[in-house]
């Protein structure tokens, strides 16, 4: 699942027909005058100035500028750049035209097992969320497009009638078409206004995530995907995604700040058994990290690497199940290699390390991994015997 | 009895490198049941027409590769399950094409990384045809005692120590890989081992759900307990729960969910598998999961280290219920082994290998060369060069500080001699045809040989030879002129008395202002002041200078020419890179450089 952010979400609904303000997205104020004098509709109507960050609460946080005008519009522009909210920097901000109306409505489509929903209502914004019984839903199977008739029954099901019920299933159609079109996984528009005067349905904010995996029939993604969890990727964070996207198999490294248990295990099953342990027995998770799929033994030193650098950590838990074809001995030499260069660098001091797995060469793995005590490192190491969370347990009854 | 995959299971694999391990560890699996490879035939359009490897015990079976599924069932009639190991974006196209074949009734896709909407697509079609399209991201399917598809159950030992070779009374589906196998331990560790383990990968939308086998697990009189291994995200295990408190079932139903960490994280993180990801207002929590299937009877251990003895009481109760009758343990005799590779049996003391080849210089086995024993990076730190490096290798010996310098000089001085001596111009007209370096340094080494550069071996062995016998001169000449013929290292095309090479004057002065003990240099020059007395050109040239030196400071005579080419090759590395610098065109001799003295045109007379 990959989130865009609203501009180049924006794009890809007009790229399906469907109306979207005018819009510029600009990283600085110069970019923004330059802008402001190519285009016409900017110097004349009101606009809306808003932070495009991966950000919750942009309006709380006075990140959404409505009503202004150039002048406005450029100090907003100001204002934004560069504010830090959390461990994000505000570095592009959006400046869409304001379009006037009245009525808001709800549209979106989103993935479901058997294929899609198609979702309307005839309210938006906020009212939407607390009236969900008002969102009318229309079910189709993978493989299969909405008729014109179905959306409209759908329209009037959600309360629209004459020529807007018409429109509303005109507008829905042209967003499935976008999400179907696009490998859409989920597309929210709210609110769907009726601008005034012409009455033309326009989708003034949009909700977009798409399936990453299908990037390879999409060259025009040329965008990046935002974080999706209300802050940027840590350059830690990067790192490791830059190493993942080099790879067979792969690596996956996220920051928890504050904690004090360090997470290096292997496989995207058990390690989250791993994170649950630790969650269950007390303990706060310094990290989510996961190997698998046999990667090379250098992209898992990186993790190692990025794994030890994390500040405060008491343990480090090397946990893994019994693995299909992913090399214990190789793995672990990139681990163990990691574990080397953290400690000349004066990282682990006081760290325990807790090793638990299996696999092809699991004894060979062990055995390197069981010799470091020999340098000095205060490591614990189990093999199959030991079920797999037991090393969670152990380590954090012995930190209390 | 198991589901999905036994003893009748006959098998194409979709793909190509992936697919062939898939097919190896098949074969490992058949060994260690006794039964034969059920592999048949691998599509793979790049490859079709050849024959895939696979190990099988000791030996080595040829599996044919097909351009299209069509035309490996039709080859092969027997064929009714596809593994899909083709690359992300052709999966769905490939995944069609098996579904698509009239004789293949299962389809498991072990491509990871495959499009939501392709994967529905596929999930879709299957149900359509009334087949299982199992996956993507599957691990694989195996049946105890029967039938294994892809990598599912790791490596031989781990297949051994799992009692893979015989039923157990469990089944297992889980959406991990990695945890598939653990699971299989945990049941041979605290039960009676597995029936059928399925993966059913851990995409969002897996194309077959737990409730589609869980109905497959409730005929199999085999199994009488089922281990799901779930997930937060999606609603999957809901439905298992669903299905499974509907009515009273033969099955017993075990579980556990991971994702409660979620709980304690900063929202919208999400971990693990694609399948993972929050759903709205915790639906498809993991709590909301294992609070379902507690509801509807199944034992849910709140952690995973609880599974194992979980399971080890579900066992207990019917073997006790007479359910179950326990399964006795083999014999160690009776274990099924993996055939040892040599390797592995040398190191375990098993087997005896006569060596191919001997080598008394080098060595690369460990992480860096030895040189005669010496480590390459040693030599460099501690101020070795590349004369050290050709004595260590080419007399054994590690040479002192002034012989290297000689050899040093040596190969200054015959590194090269301009473009028309017959290496480097060979090596010139290969390098304008195009040539690539390699091979047009080697046509360049071909000329040297007894007229040109390789006549340093010759003149050591002959110089040698006079000394060792403590010869004159004349006795020498007389010698050579009689069993021999031309004195090797003596005489020049252009080079005379009068014209000398400096070459020569260069060496001999050197080695004279050593004033080291150079018996066969003292012979050679002798020898020279007698010939160049009876013809002006017959004077030490460089071959000979180099050869009288070299045997001086013990240099075995067979490796003297070694010398010239080692330096020469210098030069004509030089004169290749020249040409392909110069982007030089083909080149060939004007005719006014040939005498044609072949016979005149004339006419051809009928054939008789």
């Amino acid at each position: 699942m990959a989130k865009v952010l609203e501009g180049p979400g924006m794009g890809l609904m007009r790229k399906w027909g469907i109306s979207v303000p005018s819009y510029v997205v600009v990283s600085s104020a110069e970019q923004f005058d330059q802008l402001a004098q190519a285009n016409d509709w900017i110097q004349r109507g009101k606009l809306v100035a808003k932070a495009h960050e991966a950000l919750g609460s942009r309006f709380k946080l006075g990140l959404v500028k409505v009503g202004l005008d150039l002048a406005g519009a450029k100090a907003a522009v100001r204002e934004m750049l560069g504010r830090q909210v959390g461990s994000i920097t505000v570095s592009q901000v959006i400046v869409s035209e304001m379009v006037p109306h009245k009525d808001e409505y709800y549209a979106a489509v989103k993935s479901t097992r058997e294929g899609a929903d198609v979702l309307v209502a005839n309210c938006g914004g906020i009212e939407v969320e607390s009236n969900w019984d008002r969102v009318k839903r229309l079910s189709l199977e993978v493989g299969t497009t909405p008729s014109p008739d179905a959306l409209e029954k759908l329209a009037k099901e959600a309360g629209f009638s004459g020529t807007l019920a018409k429109q509303v299933a005109d507008f829905a159609g042209k967003l499935f078409a976008c999400f179907d079109g696009e490998d859409a996984q989920y597309l929210e528009v709210n609110p769907v206004v009726a601008r005034e005067g012409d009455g033309a349905l326009v989708a003034l904010d949009a909700v977009t995530l798409l399936d990453a995996d299908a990037k390879f029939r999409h060259p025009d993604w040329n965008f990046q995907y935002a974080a999706e969890f209300g802050r940027a990727y840590t350059q830690h964070e990067l790192d490791v995604m830059a190493v993942d996207s080099k790879i067979k198999g792969s690596v996956k490294f996220i920051e928890i700040p504050g904690g004090d248990t360090a997470m290096l295990p292997a496989g995207g099953g058990a390690s989250v058994y791993y994170s649950d342990a630790v969650v269950a027995r007390g303990g706060k998770l310094a990290n989510y990290a996961e190997y698998s799929g046999d990667p090379a033994d250098w992209a898992v030193e990186v993790l190692t690497d990025k794994v030890c650098s994390l500040p405060g950590i008491k343990n480090i838990i090397v946990g893994g199940a019994i693995a299909n074809f992913t090399d214990v001995k190789k793995t672990f030499g990139g681990i163990i290699a990691g574990f080397r260069k953290a400690k000349s660098e004066g990282k682990l001091n006081g760290v325990k390390i807790w090793v638990r797995r299996g696999g092809p060469r699991e004894k060979e793995g062990l055995d390197a991994m069981r010799a470091l005590r020999e340098e000095g490192f205060d490591i614990h190491v189990y093999d199959r015997h030991t079920p797999l969370t037991d090393i969670v347990d152990m380590a954090l009854q012995k930190s209390k | 009895m198991s589901i999905l995959a036994n003893k009748d299971t006959h098998v194409v694999i979709q793909g190509g490198a992936a697919g062939l391990n898939a097919a190896r560890r098949m074969a490992e699996f058949r060994y260690m049941i006794k039964q034969p490879l059920n592999v048949k035939a691998f599509v793979y359009p790049p490859d079709t027409g050849k024959m895939n490897e696979v190990t099988y015990g000791s030996g080595l079976l040829t599996i044919p590769v097909y351009k299209s599924v069509a035309e490996a069932t039709s080859k092969h009639p027997e064929i009714n399950t596809s593994l899909v190991y083709i690359g992300a974006d052709r999966a769905c196209a490939g995944g069609m094409e098996a579904l698509n074949d009239p004789k293949i009734q299962l389809v498991s896709m072990i491509t990871e990384g495959v499009p939501e909407k392709d994967a529905k697509l596929l999930a879709r079609h299957a149900i359509k045809l009334g087949k299982t399209f199992n996956g993507p991201s599957s691990i694989g399917i195996i049946s105890a005692g029967a039938c294994r598809l892809g990598v599912i159950g790791g490596a031989f030992d781990n297949l051994v120590a799992c009692k893979l070779y015989r039923e157990g009374s469990f089944g297992v589906i889980t959406k991990s890989g990695g945890l598939s196998n653990e699971i299989i331990w945990i049941c041979s560790q605290f039960a009676d081992g597995i029936s059928t383990a399925i993966g059913i990968g851990g995409d969002a939308y897996p194309g077959t759900d737990y409730v589609t086998y869980l109905e497959k697990f409730e005929q199999d009189p085999q199994t009488k307990a089922v281990v799901i291994v779930g997930e937060m995200g999606g609603d999957l295990e809901e439905r298992a729960a669903e299905w499974y408190g509907a009515k009273k079932r033969r099955v017993k139903l075990l579980a556990v969910v991971s994702g409660f960490c979620q709980e304690s994280l900063p929202k919208g993180m999400k971990f693990g598998h694609a399948g993972a990801k929050e759903g709205m207002k915790g639906e498809g929590s993991a709590r909301s999961k294992s609070d379902a299937l507690k509801e509807a009877g199944a034992i849910v251990p709140d952690t995973f280290g609880a599974l194992g003895p979980a399971i080890k009481q579900v066992y207990e109760d019917l073997v006790k219920s007479g359910q179950v009758r326990p399964i006795p343990e083999l014999s160690p005799a009776d274990v099924p082994k993996l055939p040892k590779t040599v390797e592995e049996g040398m190191k375990a003391g098993d087997v005896m290998v006569a060596p191919l080849i001997k080598t008394t210089i080098s060595d690369d086995r460990g992480d860096e060369p030895c040189y005669d024993g010496y480590p390459a990076s040693e030599l460099i730190n501690k101020g070795y060069e590349i004369p050290h490096v050709i004595g260590l290798l080419w007399d054994k010996r590690l040479i002192s500080k002034q012989e290297a310098e000689i050899i040093k000089r040596i190969m200054m001085l015959s590194a090269d001699h301009g473009p028309c001596v017959s290496a480097a111009l060979t090596t010139i007209v290969a390098a304008c045809a195009g040539i690539g370096l390699s091979q047009a340094v080697a046509a360049g080494l071909i000329m040297i040989g007894p007229r040109f550069g390789g006549a340093v071996t010759d003149a050591g062995r002959y110089f040698k030879y006079a000394v060792d016998n403590r010869m004159t001169v004349d006795d020498f000449l007389a010698h050579m002129k009689k069993n021999v013929g031309p004195v090797p290292g003596i005489g020049h095309r252009v080079k005379s008395v009068r014209n000398p090479d400096k070459r020569v004057k260069e060496l001999v002065s050197y080695i004279k202002g050593l004033g080291i003990p150079a018996p066969h240099l003292d012979f050679a020059l002798a020898v020279e002041k007698v010939t160049s007395a009876k013809k002006e050109n017959l004077i030490l040239n460089v071959d000979g200078t180099m050869a009288a030196v070299l045997v001086d400071i013990g240099f075995p005579v067979d490796s003297l020419n070694g010398f010239f080419i080692l330096s020469r090759t210098i030069g004509l590395i030089g004169h290749w890179v020249d040409q392909k610098r110069q982007e030089s065109r083909l080149i060939r001799l004007f005719d006014y450089l040939v005498n044609y003295a072949a016979p005149k045109r004339r006419e051809v007379p009928p054939l008789k």
